[in-house]
């Protein structure tokens, strides 16, 4: 057979794609080992090895705490999103009108601008009209930057379906809510799944929002991490990162079963 | 009554009109093709019917009830798209269903009964529980036509029903499409490009050209009598003459380019002067008997079809196409007499 591509050049090619791929596993596998380690500090690589540091986090409040108010937070998050996302996602693709661009591209500047003008805008805005940052504050943070999320999914989604449907619905005699309800939802839950997949993770990931809205009563899991690598670093945060790895995967795998992940991204 | 009359309806597109005072009476079941070159307004006219597309002025009435401003969603009518759009997330029996969720009282099991039915009669009744992704291209438009059929609408519309399939199942949905004309009864309007599928299924066909009906008649009237050059040219193709006709004592004569005479029928409105006539390429026989009207042609080229031969003949002074059946057909001589009943030269108006 005749190769196409020279042998150096696949070796090469191989050699770089291994290389990318370690360069972005590292630090997971830092972590990941981190948090199975014996000592008191946080060291790599760890002395020995244990699940002491797993006992450790799920016996303390503070981390349980921030935990229970991410996932609560997170959740709304998602809700909000995909509530607000969706429809706008729709109206988007599907009606004509002056300035639709422009709201268009408002609509997704969250995804480009750094979050950190958002956080900073909401601070001075919930500080001078509501009684300063708090969980409300939060959820809002957060909805504006995982929405634009959910309207590209969505959006994506809506640009792929036979643009006839709308259409034969008529036809067949449904009104408007039944096609929004019947034809048009139903074909957007790839890209709500997707959407809401995006939203959960950067809201329970995100640090940036949660810095500037810390409320006294209110703190998240990243804040907490942040906190205990600050004041006294010790591998239960490489444990709570290592729990979150799982259940990110855990979530990917999920929707690859339900939604098939490739019709997705 | 009429099941559909569409009543001076003019329709415009920026400066473009697309349809000129367009009038056309429907009667309850009959099978209409509105055949026509792309851009003739054909599919316009079918999305006006089905309230998809405003009028600029006119009437339209279904089933004896004025819709002219009734939303598709309340007109009973069924439209069968080119694409079938089929709801991707519904089984096929979900689909079908859908017309009946929408309009009628029926229980979900008797509405499910009633899609079964349906699915039944375009044989498809066994693949109810499929999903469209699941189906090929000619099950979806079984599944489609089903849908369009279930809830009795008072009026079926097809857009370009045959042209996503290909050759030989195209054949058979023919068959199929006509069957079920003929066992429901529903009154059918079809757009088509294609004049076999308009000739082949239609009770009436007709042919529309820059807004306007051009012509329309049985199959076989716009077939075999076409008035215009573009009727002509657009159904089936044919041999366009131009004859210099003259009255000679009581019988009409027409001389080709070379002189040639022959004799022409008397026709209504025949004037002495150039004139236009069609010769349909099948209507030409070599070897022709004595009631034919005859003339000595020159063979150039001949393809061979199968059952048919197609030859080029220069006779007259003109070329002429003649499409004949490959055992009748003279192949060996390059020099042969060529004639057609003389009902065949058709006059054409200009």
């Amino acid at each position: 057979m005749i190769a196409a591509t020279p042998r150096w050049v696949i070796a090469a090619t191989a050699i770089f794609l291994v290389a990318v791929g370690l360069y972005m596993l590292v630090p997971l596998l830092v972590v990941i080992a981190s948090s199975f380690s014996t000592s008191a500090f946080l060291v790599f690589p760890p002395p020995g090895l244990s699940l002491r540091w797993y006992g450790e986090i799920l016996g303390s409040d503070a981390y349980l705490n921030a935990g229970w108010t991410s996932l609560k937070l997170a959740m709304t998050t998602v809700v909000l999103s995909l509530a607000l996302g969706t429809p706008a996602a729709i109206a988007l693709s599907r009606f004509r009108f002056p300035g639709r661009s422009v709201i268009g591209s408002v609509f997704l500047s969250p995804l480009i601008l750094p979050s950190l003008i958002f956080a900073i805008g909401l601070l001075i805005v919930f500080s001078r009209y509501a009684s300063g940052p708090s969980f409300a504050g939060l959820v809002i943070g957060h909805t504006v930057i995982t929405m634009p999320y959910v309207i590209r999914t969505v959006s994506a989604n809506l640009a792929d379906i036979d643009p006839h449907l709308d259409e034969a619905a008529r036809v067949m005699g449904a009104r408007w809510w039944q096609r929004y309800l019947l034809v048009i939802l139903p074909q957007c839950r790839t890209g709500m799944a997707a959407g809401a997949f995006f939203a959960f993770n950067i809201s329970f990931d995100d640090a940036v929002v949660a810095l500037f809205m810390r409320a006294p009563n209110v703190e998240t899991l990243p804040m907490r991490i942040y906190s205990t690598l600050e004041f006294s670093p010790d591998p239960s945060v490489a444990a709570v990162s290592t729990v979150m790895i799982v259940m990110t995967m855990v979530l990917v795998v999920l929707l690859n079963r339900v939604f098939g992940l490739s019709r997705i991204t | 009554m009429h099941q559909l009359s569409v009543r001076s309806v003019i329709k415009r597109f920026g400066d473009v009109t697309v349809l000129e005072d367009f009038d056309l009476d429907v009667a309850k079941g009959e099978f209409i093709a509105l055949l026509g070159p792309s851009g003739c307004g054909k599919s316009t006219l079918l999305r006006i019917m089905a309230g998809l597309e405003s009028l600029d002025s006119g009437a339209i009435d279904i089933a004896g009830r004025g819709v002219t401003d009734l939303a598709p969603e309340n007109r009973n009518i069924a439209l069968m798209f080119q694409s079938y759009a089929l709801l991707p997330h519904m089984s096929a029996l979900e689909n079908v269903r859908f017309p009946l969720r929408m309009r009628s009282k029926l229980s979900r099991e008797e509405q499910r009964e009633k899609a079964h039915k349906a699915l039944e009669l375009v044989k498809l009744d066994h693949l109810a529980d499929r999903y469209p992704r699941q189906m090929s291209g000619g099950q979806q438009q079984r599944v489609a036509l089903a849908r369009s059929i279930v809830a009795e609408p008072d009026l079926l519309l097809l857009d370009e029903p045959l042209s996503n399939l290909d050759a030989k199942l195209r054949e058979g949905m023919q068959v199929e499409l006509k069957r079920l004309h003929e066992s429901l009864g529903l009154t059918t309007i079809f757009v088509t490009h294609d004049q076999s599928e308009a000739l082949g299924l239609a009770d009436r066909v007709i042919l529309m050209n820059r807004g306007r009906i051009e012509q329309q008649g049985t199959p076989e009237e716009i077939y075999r009598r076409p008035r215009t050059v573009f009727a002509a040219d657009f159904l089936g193709g044919a041999n366009i003459v131009e004859l210099d006709v003259a009255k000679s004592s009581r019988s009409w004569r027409g001389r080709f380019a070379d002189g040639t005479e022959i004799p022409v029928a008397s026709a209504p409105g025949l004037e002495p002067g150039k004139h236009k006539f069609m010769l349909r390429k099948e209507a030409i026989a070599f070897n022709p008997d004595k009631s034919m009207t005859a003339i000595v042609g020159t063979i150039e080229t001949q393809n061979y079809l199968g059952s048919q031969t197609r030859s080029a003949i220069r006779a007259g002074g003109v070329e002429l196409v003649a499409v004949t059946d490959s055992e009748k057909t003279v192949t060996k001589q390059r020099e042969t007499r060529i004639g057609w009943r003389p009902e065949e030269l058709v006059p054409l108006q200009m």
